[in-house]
């Protein structure tokens, strides 16, 4: 209410009001902005070739450094709400250097993750209407193109389905989801049922609790599968930074936050367990190009098998939200202050979004779709493996980054109480550790002479290229590159009323 | 008390036709006119830092704007500004609940009734679900 003045031109509370999100919209929207339906679409096939029955194991641990580098997101969260999230928190733990390959590594992330996301959505959609078409190589790029285009175009123009759209949608999705895992895992228990496909016969398998234990896994798999897993909740950490704007801020953060967890990880659980059991591991990495698609023709009436497409193709959709805005908000941060041509902090007044860096970002992403479409088709590698596992990489960097920044940045107050050495450093640590492990196994068993190529030239060749990027930058903006790491003595506690951090910026070179 | 009317403006300026009849219709009355700037970063994905400063800076150039427009012409017209952090639509139902007002005044940028309906038109959001009267003025060409 104080907002109101009688000068307009003297706006004397720069405080714009509270929203008002309820228990339920901020579930949705947590559960929605990681995607469900379209990251196991996306890579259950992947997990099964990697991991085989123990898919689900894989499915539960990935959510282990997920959930540790969400404690990181919300306190830092507290000290700097800036929409550059890692590039700002690693210019203030590290320094502007890290900052910025922090920034870059979350651009390249989103970016890896468009050629399949469009892939994916063109291959679903045209599955809708035959299969034939589906396995036209032209057709779904050029659908995929259309589909970057109109994601593009939505992040550009503002639009965001209302909440009660997106409960109705994400509603389908889950009930879709949980039908599908429930018939295959009801299907799999008695006799089991049997299919031949192409001279293969593939056997039900009965569902075993071995299925959620480590026993027999190599590190390397483990690793593998991980890298790939992490991609599953990739985006859920989104609920925790809604939650700010949550009605009733002192209880449903919290709450929405647990629940949603519980949700995703439940259906996580029995789709992959439905899927594995249905008719075995082999079956699912076999079809691991659309895998949700083959088993829900196995164990779904042909209806439910076009809800399932729809609920993929939906769920893709909505992932814009994971991939191109946080993309373009990053960009925005770096342009806005003085890391990168300062053209990408550029907003349009009528839609009030980054037009520039939206834009740039979408152009970027139909060039490097089609290169890998292109590379892909001549090389016989599979694009959509390989795009998967490049971007768990680029998220293990980043989000490993953001987990060490967190200890990093606020080490002065860990030690204060067992609670905040647990929240603030213990998970957040542990996290960024097993993120960072991944990330550098992964590359070491790609260097091996059987190695994933296309994998290694995705993930790490454009992490690798920030680095040049990054010294022009330094050369062209050299204000930037003089920040310092807020000094340790002025890092504010987190826990207490008073958390916001002096504006990026504040402590450069040579001041005190 | 005094009568309140709302209207709401957009950040490229758009609604200010819409004020200025809300205006005339608010001098007649001797009522009080609230302009409204809502936006929400976090709903488009983030949440605070030079995204939110620079919606917040180019809102406030627009209900300047608007407001030294609307001052000209009645200059004994009592006008008042809220910036709300939410949708612009809940951000104008939200004032008009608050302040209890008469009228919300939107703008209405010519988008056709299925466009409106499908892309999420303000105006045509408004009109459905809109706790008092509402006034719909068209935009004045952008060209201008």
């Amino acid at each position: 209410m104080s907002a109101a003045t009688q000068q307009p031109t003297q706006m004397a509370d720069k405080g714009l009001k509270g929203g008002s999100l309820g228990l339920v919209a901020v579930i949705v929207i947590g559960v929605a902005s990681t995607a469900p339906g379209y990251s196991l679409a996306a890579s259950l096939g992947l997990v099964t070739e990697k991991a085989g029955l123990k898919a689900p194991f894989i499915m539960l641990l990935a959510f282990v450094p997920m959930a540790c580098i969400a404690a990181s997101f919300y306190f830092l969260n507290k000290a700097d709400p800036d929409c550059g999230t890692n590039f700002t928190w690693g210019v203030r733990a590290f320094g502007p250097k890290a900052g910025w390959i922090a920034g870059w590594g979350c651009i390249v992330a989103d970016l890896v993750i468009m050629p399949n996301l469009a892939g994916v959505s063109g291959q679903y959609l045209m599955l809708l209407f035959s299969e034939s078409l589906a396995s036209n190589i032209y057709l779904t790029t050029f659908i995929g193109i259309l589909f970057i285009i109109a994601m593009t175009w939505i992040c550009w123009k503002g639009i965001e389905l209302s909440a009660r759209s997106q409960v109705l949608l994400l509603g389908t999705e889950l009930v879709v989801l949980t039908l599908f895992a429930v018939i295959a895992i009801v299907k799999s228990s008695g006799d089991g049922i049997e299919r031949t496909i192409d001279n293969v016969t593939y056997h039900s398998i009965h569902p075993s609790l071995s299925w959620i234990s480590p026993s027999g896994l190599s590190m390397s798999s483990v690793a593998a599968g991980l890298v790939l897993a992490v991609f599953i909740y990739w985006g859920w950490d989104t609920c925790v930074s809604v939650n700010e704007e949550a009605k009733d801020s002192a209880t449903t953060p919290g709450r929405a936050a647990v629940l949603s967890t519980i949700v995703l990880l439940v259906i996580y659980l029995i789709v992959s367990y439905g899927s594995v059991a249905l008719l075995g591991p082999d079956f699912v990495t076999a079809n691991s190009d659309d895998s949700l698609y083959a088993l829900g023709k196995v164990a779904l009436p042909t209806i439910v098998v076009k809800l399932l497409l729809i609920a993929v193709l939906t769920s893709a959709a909505a992932s814009c939200q994971t991939t191109i805005l946080p993309a373009t908000r990053t960009m925005l941060s770096m342009g806005s202050h003085g890391a990168a041509p300062g053209k990408l902090a550029r907003i349009d007044p009528r839609r009030l979004t980054p037009d520039y860096s939206t834009w740039l970002f979408g152009a970027v992403s139909i060039v490097w779709y089609v290169f890998l479409v292109v590379v892909s088709h001549n090389t016989s590698r599979n694009l959509y493996g390989s795009s998967i596992a490049a971007v768990g990489l680029a998220i293990a960097i980043y989000y490993g980054l953001s987990g060490v920044s967190c200890v990093v940045y606020f080490r002065r107050w860990i030690m204060k109480s067992a609670k905040n050495f647990l929240l603030m450093g213990f998970l957040p640590g542990l996290g960024g550790v097993m993120l960072l492990y991944v990330f550098f196994k992964t590359i070491i068993d790609n260097l091996k002479a059987d190695g994933d190529r296309v994998l290694l030239i995705t993930g790490t060749g454009l992490l690798v290229a920030g680095v040049p990027l990054m010294l022009l930058c330094a050369k062209k903006y050299p204000r930037f590159f003089t920040f310092r790491p807020d000094p340790i003595e002025l890092v504010k506690d987190p826990t207490s009323d008073d958390t916001l951090a002096a504006p990026l910026g504040s402590y450069v070179k040579g001041s005190r | 008390m005094m009568a309140v009317l709302v209207a709401g403006i957009g950040g490229d300026g758009s609604g200010t036709a819409a004020a200025r009849t809300a205006a005339r219709v608010a001098n007649l009355m001797g009522a009080t006119l609230v302009l409204v700037f809502g936006y929400d970063p976090s709903r488009m994905g983030q949440r605070g830092g030079p995204l939110a400063e620079e919606v917040l800076a180019i809102g406030e150039h627009a209900i300047a704007e608007a407001t030294a427009e609307i001052k000209a012409l009645f200059p004994n017209l009592h006008i008042e500004s809220e910036f709300v952090h939410d949708r612009a639509v809940d951000a104008l139902i939200a004032v008009a609940k608050d302040r209890k007002a008469e009228v919300i005044a939107v703008g209405h940028g010519g988008e056709g009734p299925m466009r409106g309906a499908l892309l999420g038109s303000i105006t045509y959001e408004m009109v459905h679900r809109a706790p008092v009267p509402v006034l719909v003025v068209p935009d004045e060409d952008e060209t201008e």
